[in-house]
């Protein structure tokens, strides 16, 4: 089911470049004025939620509580607010971090050797290992394995510690890694691999050397994935640990429901704008490569 | 000529190489991936098997713990929970399917004829900033939205629009028939862009002189879809039903965070249940969890081969 994505040639490029007459100026057609408004109107059902809890964390707390979209007055105080009354908060969020961070890394450097080892060192018995990483990914594996996984960090003691979630976090997305950098490292022709091993580069030296450099939008697809899940992962996190301080930022959102002092909802807000604004500043830093990482191969299913 | 000679002498060596040490080498590669893989994913799941067999109950710490063969999972065949429990779970999947697999569809054909390359970039980004929040936090954020204290959704429909009061407003996550709907449409905004990118990826293919000689021959824009583009999206579609009915079948965060244990809504299916006897109730019967685990692996696996089947047979 591979679908090699070939960018096609730009058609309005083209016709530009053509200098000979100027093309009159036709009136806009009908169905552009229609595509344009239907997407416009997705787009902003995309972004009026998150808009929506951006003013709601900026809210002064009466207008939070008559509810108003736009709020008469403007109270910036509540970020520095939660972050000083909620007890555990900078806890959490430092909870998140190193979690994330650390699974990020984990499943990063194991794709990419992973990815490697199965495109170019025709790795005896890879079939096997590429097997049961697709079957894993159409198994419900997160659900039905939940309860032997809480068993195995019970006896390795590290039940309601916080970077005990690192192990089971660092396979959440580990099989899709392994696929998307698969996919990348097969647009790197093996012709590319044979030279550089006659040249008497050994399959370490060939990877760091000649390969990386080629990978890399491949590689910001898999730390974004693998962000966005540790970033955000409930189910393991709710399961496996108990004290409100070990806890990661999304378990504390997702329990949170209004209330006063500290848990008044504007504050709470505020918990989760700074819980979502890493990723999206991510997103917007690596979007180019991350785009370009997506058609090089990773979309590839 | 000599050049030639070394050539190949080093790649004998290098053939050398490769037959001694690939074994080792490409297996240390693989290392990292296979020691969580294993243990973390497979291990967990067999283990899970092996417990289904047992009468194992985590708070029973004297009792001696027994193979019983097949006894949980013939107590789970008579056991009305289960059996709602996979059809509530079918019932969301039904709903959230055909959204997931078709607007991401038009969408991406839409996108796909804009001709404004900063246009179109500027659709794809806005479209891709769901996937950029982590899946529980958009349940978050959808639980208050659609919350009957603070979410703005009542708040256009009660205060704005006048068209219901605060007695008969809609309880979106409270009313067992509205639930499931409002859980897809949440998905929806959440899967749209990650989609849509699939189907672009799919479009870019096509060649844009197949359209430009279906529109000479005066095609319209409907039989241009139906015989140029959907007949090239259909792996994609087909391989985004098959990975997106094991997600539904199996969706349990979202049950968690906006129905919790409620046995009343639809949102208790075969995963809370599990979740709930292995964590919860009585002394955690975590081996007859076990049992509603794989049974619902299972029941979901046979609907996969069977879509595969059903797939393959077709192209």
């Amino acid at each position: 089911m591979a679908t090699h994505v070939k960018p096609r040639e730009d058609a309005p490029r083209l016709e530009r470049s053509t200098p000979a007459a100027p093309r009159a100026r036709r009136p806009v057609p009908w169905s552009a004025i229609v595509r344009h408004a239907v997407l416009i109107l997705f787009s902003l059902a995309i972004i009026l939620p998150l808009v929506w809890v951006l003013i709601l964390s900026v809210k002064s707390l009466p207008d939070a509580y008559t509810n108003r979209i736009w709020p008469q007055h403007f109270d910036f105080s509540h970020y520095g607010y939660a972050l000083q009354h909620i007890p555990t908060l900078p806890r959490n969020i430092l909870n998140s971090v190193i979690v994330t961070t650390a699974t990020v890394v984990i499943t990063t450097i194991a794709a990419v050797l992973a990815g490697y080892a199965l495109v170019h060192l025709s790795t005896p018995g890879r079939a096997v290992v590429l097997g049961l990483l697709v079957a894993s990914m159409f198994f419900p594996t997160r659900v039905t394995a939940l309860i032997a996984i809480w068993e195995i960090q019970k006896n390795l003691d590290l039940l309601n510690t916080t970077w005990g979630l690192i192990f089971p976090y660092a396979t959440l997305s580990l099989a899709l890694s392994v696929f998307i950098m698969r996919g990348i490292f097969e647009t790197i022709p093996r012709e590319l691999a044979d030279a550089a091993r006659i040249d008497g580069a050994n399959a370490w030296t060939m990877l760091w050397r000649v390969m990386l450099p080629l990978v890399r939008n491949g590689i910001v697809v898999v730390i974004i994935v693998n962000f966005v899940t540790a970033w955000g992962e409930y189910l393991l996190a709710t399961t496996l640990t108990n004290d409100q301080e070990v806890r990661t930022l999304p378990v504390v959102l997702a329990s949170a429901s209004g209330g006063m002092g500290a848990w008044a909802w504007p504050r709470i807000a505020a918990v989760y704008v700074m819980a979502i604004t890493p990723g999206l500043v991510a997103f917007a830093i690596a979007q180019r490569w991350y785009m370009r990482g997506l058609q090089e191969g990773a979309l590839k299913t | 000529m000599a050049r030639v000679a070394t050539r190949s002498q080093r790649a004998t060596a290098a053939d050398a190489w490769s037959l001694a040490g690939r074994l080792v080498t490409s297996w240390a590669f693989l290392l990292p991936t296979l020691i969580f893989f294993l243990g973390w994913q497979l291990y967990p799941v067999i283990r899970v098997l092996w417990l289904s067999f047992t009468d194992y109950h985590y708070l029973r710490t004297d009792a001696p713990v027994h193979w019983v063969w097949f006894q949980n999972y013939a107590d789970a065949f008579r056991d009305p929970l289960v059996w709602r429990g996979l059809l509530r779970a079918a019932l969301f999947t039904a709903l959230f399917l055909p959204g997931m697999i078709f607007i991401p569809m038009v969408v991406a054909v839409l996108v796909d004829r804009v001709r404004n390359p900063k246009l179109a970039t500027i659709y794809r980004v806005i479209l891709l900033i769901p996937s950029m929040i982590p899946g529980p936090l958009i349940f978050v954020l959808w639980k208050w939205l659609y919350s009957y204290n603070i979410g703005p959704i009542n708040y256009l429909l009660v205060d704005v629009l006048g068209l219901f009061t605060l007695r008969n407003a809609p309880r979106w996550l409270g009313d067992p028939t509205l639930v499931f709907p409002s859980l897809a449409v949440m998905e929806w905004w959440w899967g749209l862009g990650y989609h849509t990118m699939f189907f672009l990826a799919g479009l870019a293919t096509i060649p844009r002189e197949l359209y430009d000689a279906a529109r000479v021959d005066g095609a319209n824009e409907w039989r241009i879809f139906w015989h140029i583009t959907f007949p090239r999206l259909q792996p994609i579609l087909l391989v985004l039903v098959v990975l997106r009915f094991g997600t539904a079948m199996a969706v349990i965060d979202e049950y968690l965070i906006m129905g919790g244990f409620n046995r009343a809504l639809p949102t208790y299916t075969w995963t809370v249940y599990m979740w709930d006897l292995g964590f919860q109730l009585g002394d955690w019967n975590q081996s007859y969890a076990a049992a509603v685990g794989w049974i619902g692996a299972l029941a979901m696996l046979i609907v996969v081969a069977g879509l595969f089947w059903l797939f393959r047979s077709r192209d």
